[in-house]
């Protein structure tokens, strides 16, 4: 019996993949953020810190060799993802690599959003009265469909 | 005909310290959700729910966890994995 239980975003759907259950204007939202990211992958700033990581913090010239050679497939992998993406934007189904692309481009959507927002472990309340209120929600909202495509994805692992 | 090329011999401490193993660390972030930090890890290294689970938890409650050790190359490979997926990973020779 499931009389509480809630729709959710991706559906398991055999060998279709998952049955999408998001609404074409969110889908366009979602991926109208993902071409902002595309545009800011190319730019240092604060706000990309996340994406690019140290690897030998205590070493800087093997990180300096590390951050040649993977920054660029950093990039490329990210835009391989959000070209992924545009292409499921009306699409009822999507295979596990799409919804895989949707996460890890979502989570990196949250990544930068939360280092703009400097969100710390303690965030949990909306800060209502903040500046950034609309910046809060979206964070919010991201977490919640990045929630609901792991769940759907954990069902794929062996 | 070419000359002979001079072959550099390494010294015994650079040989020391390449030999030794590397550890591939995951750090606190407060962004990253948990169930996302656990799925990454059952995905990119195949463990098991209980073991993905528990070294996120030492994730979220120590700061830090190693998720994996091998030669720098294998270092190298799973921290530009966990870095395409957005975690916070480094690596460092094994104490």
């Amino acid at each position: 019996m499931a009389l509480f239980r809630r729709p959710r975003l991706f559906e398991p759907a055999g060998s279709k993949g998952f049955q999408v259950r998001l609404a074409p204007e969110a889908r366009d939202w979602v991926v109208g953020l993902a071409d902002e990211l595309d545009a800011l992958l190319v730019t240092d700033t604060e706000d990309t810190r996340r994406l690019f990581p140290t690897a030998y913090p205590d070493d800087p010239e093997r990180d300096a060799g590390y951050q040649i050679l993977a920054r660029e497939q950093l990039i490329d992998d990210r835009r391989e993802a959000i070209a992924l993406m545009r292409t499921t934007i009306a699409k009822p189904h999507m295979t596990v690599d799409e919804l895989a692309a949707w996460m890890r481009i979502v989570n990196d959507l949250r990544l930068v959003l939360g280092t703009r927002l400097d969100v710390s472990e303690d965030d949990d309340d909306l800060d209502v009265d903040g500046p950034d209120l609309e910046s809060q929600l979206i964070y919010r909202e991201l977490g919640y469909l990045l929630s609901e495509i792991v769940d759907a994805l954990t069902t794929t692992l062996p | 005909m070419t000359a002979p090329i001079e072959v550099r011999e390494p010294a015994t401490d650079e040989v020391v310290e390449e030999d030794r193993p590397w550890v591939v660390i995951v750090w606190n972030d407060p962004i990253n959700l948990m169930s996302y930090v656990a799925f990454v890890f059952r995905k990119l290294f195949g463990y098991s729910e209980e073991k993905a689970t528990k070294l996120m938890l030492d994730v979220h409650h120590k700061g830090r966890a190693t998720v994996s050790s091998g030669t720098r190359t294998e270092a190298e490979r799973d921290v530009h994995r966990l870095h395409s997926h957005g975690l916070w990973a480094t690596m460092e020779h094994d104490k």
